[in-house]
C-alpha cells in the first residue's frame, strides 16, 4: 500500500485538491473523500500534510506492478 | 449517474466481434484457456474499454485573459502576480492546486544573494557558476539569480512563505489580494497558434466532464519539467507537458540530453517522503552563494562499474574514470552523503563537512551527519529516482530573450519549463533553482502584459476546437487498446536501466528509441481511459514518449561526455565540436528536427528572424 485509509474524513476535499497526482477522489453521497487510484500514489504525503483533522494514513511500501507483455 | 455511459449496443458489437475471433481461433489451435463459458468456449479474456464517462457529455466551455499562466508552482506565481501589476487580466489555470504540485511544495530551500553584504562577489559567482558548467550556463540567467533574488525572497517572506512547510497558504495571500482568478485541476493538452502567434490554449477539468478553451493574447508556460513517473521523487505528475504542448505548435525545444542524477533508497524506494527523510514537513529556508558540481550521474557510473545497490559516500573512490568534474569542484565523499560525483578525488573545498548532496533541493541543515535530506541519502542507493528530468532550468523551451519569451512568438516560459540554462548541465547552486523559478516568473509576467497590450485578440477558429475536442476525448472512445499505465511501465523499463538513461552509448540508445519510437507510432495512438484519471495519464504518458524520443535522439547526437550527459563510447569533451545546445522543433514533415545553438552568439540568430 501507499496511501491506505481515510478515516475521520469531514469531507472539505483539501485533500482531492492537494494529491498532485489525482489518487482521492471525493464521494458526494456520503461527504467523505475515498482512495480510488492507490496505484498513483507517489507516497509524498501532501494530503495528509494538508488534512485538517489528521485522518490519512499512508505507508512507506508500494507494491509495483509487475511488466506484462500486454494489459 | 449523469456519467454513465450506456454501454450496452458497444457491448454487444464488441462481444460478437470477440466471439467470431475466439471461434477461429478455437478452429485452428483448439480451446483457449480460461474462456469464458466452459473450457473451450467463448471469447478469450480480453479487457474492453468500458468508460464509466460519456465522452459525449463533455460541455465545452469558453474563457478569456490577456495573460494565461499555465501552472502554478512558484513560476506561476510570480508570473501571475507580476502580470496582474503590470496591468493584464490574468487567469491562471494548474493541473494541481496553488502551491501544491510540481516540485514547488517540495523546494525547501531558496536562493538568495545579498548585494548589499556578499559573500562571494558578483564576477565570481557567475565566473565559478561557468566553471562548473563546462560552459554549458547561459550566464544571462545565472546574473538574474544575482539581481533579483532578493526582491522575490522578499515578497515570498511578506506572504509567509518561510512559515509554513505547506505553501498553498502563503501563495493565496497575492492572488487573492488581487482577485486573480485560478483555475485548478485542469490538464491542459494544447495550445493555439494562429496567424503565426499563441492565441490561447484547452484542456479538460479532472472533477467534471467539462473541455475548457482559453483564448488569450499571450501565454505563459510555467509548467515545470518532467520525468517517466519514476519512483522515488515527488515529481510523477510532471511529464513535460507544457513543453511537448509547446513542441506541437512549433516551439524551439532544448536540454534534452542532460540528466538528473538523484538516486532513491533502496528500502522503499517508492516513497517519496521517507527517501526525503522527513524533510518534506519543514519549512524553507534561504540558501547563499556556493557552487558545486552535483547531481550529474557519478553515481550511476559507480554502480554501472560496481553493480548496486551502491553506498553513498566514501567507497565510490575506488572507482575510476566517469564523468569528469572541473578540478576546484572535485572532493571527496563527505560523511553521510556526496554525490559519487568524485570519483576524481580532491579535498573538500573551504574544509566544508556539510554534505552538499544532502542539501541539494533543499535547505542547509547544518546537520551533516544526520540522515537529512533529498533521496540517495543514507543507506544504500538505486538509481533513476528523477529518471526523465534533465538538471533543472537545462531542459524546455528555448529563450530567444532574457525574459523567457520562445520562439512562438506571445509565448513565454518560464521556471523549469524554460531551457535557460541558469546553471548549465550541472547542479551548481542550493537554492537556485527555487529563486530561478522565482525570478524567471515575474520577469515573464511583466513582459507577457506589456505585450498583451500591443496586440488584439485573434479568436480560436471553431474548426481548431473542434479537432482539439476529438483529440482530447480520443482515448475515451476508444473500445480496444492499451492502458496508459502498461504502455508507461513499458516505457520506464526500457528508458530507466542506467545503461540507457545515464551511462549512455550508441548501441544501446538507438535499441531503446525502436521501442520508444514503437510506443508513439502504435501505441500511443491507442491508448485508451475509462474515466477522467486515466484519460489525464493517456496524455501524460504521450507527453513522456515524445520526451523519450527527444532524449534518446539527442544524447546520440551529442558525441562527447561533459557535465551529466555522459557517454562511454566519447567519454571525453569535445570542445571543438560541442561548445553548443542542442535545439529541437517539429519540422514540416512532423519529424524531429536537430540543430546546434552556438554559446557565442546571445540573443540566438534566430531570435533576429
Amino acid at each position: 500500500m501507499a496511501i491506505n485509509e481515510i478515516a475521520g474524513c469531514i469531507g472539505c476535499e483539501t485533500c482531492v485538491k492537494s494529491c498532485p497526482t489525482d489518487v482521492i477522489q471525493m464521494d458526494y453521497e456520503k461527504k467523505r473523500a475515498y482512495i480510488a487510484y492507490p496505484e498513483d500514489c507517489q507516497i509524498c504525503h501532501l494530503c495528509r500534510l494538508y488534512c485538517p483533522v489528521d485522518a490519512i494514513s499512508i505507508t512507506p511500501e508500494k507494491s509495483i506492478p509487475v511488466i506484462v507483455s500486454w494489459r | 449517474m449523469a456519467d454513465k455511459l450506456n454501454v450496452s449496443r458497444r457491448t454487444f458489437i464488441g462481444v460478437g466481434a470477440a466471439a467470431v475471433g475466439a471461434t477461429a481461433i478455437a478452429a485452428n489451435m483448439g480451446p483457449p484457456p480460461g474462456g469464458q463459458g466452459g473450457p473451450g468456449m467463448g471469447p478469450p479474456p480480453m479487457a474492453k474499454n468500458e468508460p464509466v464517462v460519456d465522452p459525449e457529455s463533455f460541455e465545452s466551455n469558453s474563457f478569456e485573459a490577456d495573460v494565461l499562466v499555465i501552472g502554478s508552482g512558484i513560476a506561476g506565481l510570480f508570473a501571475a502576480v507580476k502580470a496582474h501589476d503590470a496591468g493584464a487580466k490574468v487567469v491562471m489555470v494548474s493541473k494541481g492546486r496553488l502551491g501544491s504540485s510540481g516540485l514547488t511544495p517540495f523546494g525547501k530551500g531558496i536562493f538568495v544573494y545579498d548585494k548589499n553584504n556578499p559573500t562571494m562577489s558578483e564576477e565570481d559567482f557567475i565566473s565559478k557558476l561557468s566553471t562548473s558548467a563546462i560552459g554549458t550556463n547561459n550566464p544571462v540567467f545565472g546574473q538574474q539569480l544575482l539581481d533579483h533574488s532578493a526582491d522575490r525572497v522578499a515578497e515570498l517572506r511578506e506572504w509567509g512563505f518561510f512559515d509554513s512547510p505547506l505553501c498553498n497558504e502563503s501563495f493565496s495571500v497575492p492572488i487573492k489580494e488581487r482577485k486573480i482568478p485560478v483555475m485548478e485541476r485542469i490538464m491542459m493538452t494544447h495550445l493555439h497558434k494562429e496567424q503565426g502567434r499563441v492565441v490561447g490554449a484547452s484542456g479538460f477539468s479532472m472533477d467534471r466532464n467539462e473541455i475548457l478553451n482559453f483564448s488569450a493574447k499571450t501565454v505563459i508556460l510555467c509548467t515545470g519539467s518532467g520525468g517517466f513517473k519514476p519512483n522515488g521523487f515527488p515529481m510523477c505528475d510532471l511529464t513535460h507537458d507544457g513543453t511537448i504542448m509547446a513542441y506541437n505548435i512549433g516551439a524551439k525545444v532544448t536540454g534534452k540530453e542532460w540528466n538528473d542524477g538523484h538516486p532513491g533508497t533502496a528500502e522503499n524506494s517508492a516513497s517519496c517522503y521517507d527517501n526525503w527523510h522527513g524533510q518534506i514537513e519543514e519549512k524553507p529556508g534561504t540558501t547563499g552563494p556556493e557552487i558545486h558540481h552535483d547531481l550529474g550521474v557519478g553515481t550511476n557510473y559507480t554502480a554501472y562499474v560496481k553493480g548496486g545497490p551502491v553506498s553513498m559516500g566514501p567507497g565510490a573512490e575506488d572507482v575510476k574514470g566517469g564523468p569528469w568534474v572541473p578540478e576546484e569542484f572535485q572532493r571527496s565523499g563527505p560523511p553521510g552523503g556526496g554525490d559519487g560525483d568524485n570519483q576524481m578525488m580532491g579535498p573538500p573545498p573551504g574544509g566544508s563537512d556539510q554534505s552538499t548532496f544532502s542539501a541539494i533541493f533543499s535547505k542547509l541543515t547544518g546537520k551533516a551527519s544526520a540522515p537529512n535530506g533529498p533521496p540517495g541519502m543514507g543507506g544504500e542507493s538505486v538509481g533513476g529516482s528523477t529518471a526523465g528530468m534533465a538538471i533543472h532550468k537545462s531542459e524546455g523551451l528555448v529563450p530567444i530573450d532574457e525574459n523567457g519569451l520562445t520562439t512562438i512568438p506571445g509565448l513565454w516560459a518560464s521556471g523549469d519549463a524554460l531551457g535557460s540554462y541558469m546553471a548549465g548541465g550541472i547542479y551548481t547552486q542550493i537554492g537556485g533553482s527555487m529563486a530561478g523559478s522565482a525570478i524567471q516568473g515575474a520577469l515573464a509576467g511583466v513582459a507577457a502584459a506589456e505585450a498583451s497590450k500591443q496586440v488584439d485578440k485573434i479568436a480560436i477558429p471553431a474548426q481548431k476546437l473542434s479537432e482539439t475536442r476529438e483529440e482530447i476525448l480520443a482515448p475515451l472512445k476508444r473500445e480496444t487498446g492499451y492502458k496508459p499505465s502498461w504502455v508507461t511501465q513499458v516505457l520506464q523499463s526500457v528508458m530507466i536501466p542506467n545503461f540507457v538513461l545515464y551511462i549512455k552509448k550508441e548501441r544501446m540508445m538507438n535499441a531503446a528509441l525502436a521501442y520508444v519510437e514503437e510506443l508513439k507510432e502504435h501505441h500511443g495512438p491507442m491508448m485508451m481511459a475509462s474515466d477522467r484519471h486515466h484519460l489525464r495519464l493517456a496524455h501524460e504518458t504521450m507527453n513522456m514518449i515524445i520526451t523519450a524520443e527527444m532524449k534518446m535522439k539527442a544524447s546520440i547526437m551529442r558525441t562527447e561526455s561533459r557535465c551529466s550527459h555522459y557517454r562511454l563510447d566519447y567519454p571525453e569533451i569535445d570542445y571543438e565540436n560541442w561548445n553548443c545546445w542542442i535545439n529541437i522543433e517539429k519540422g514540416d514533415d512532423g519529424e524531429m528536427k536537430f540543430s546546434k545553438q552556438d554559446w557565442s552568439v546571445w540573443p540566438p540568430e534566430f531570435a533576429q528572424a
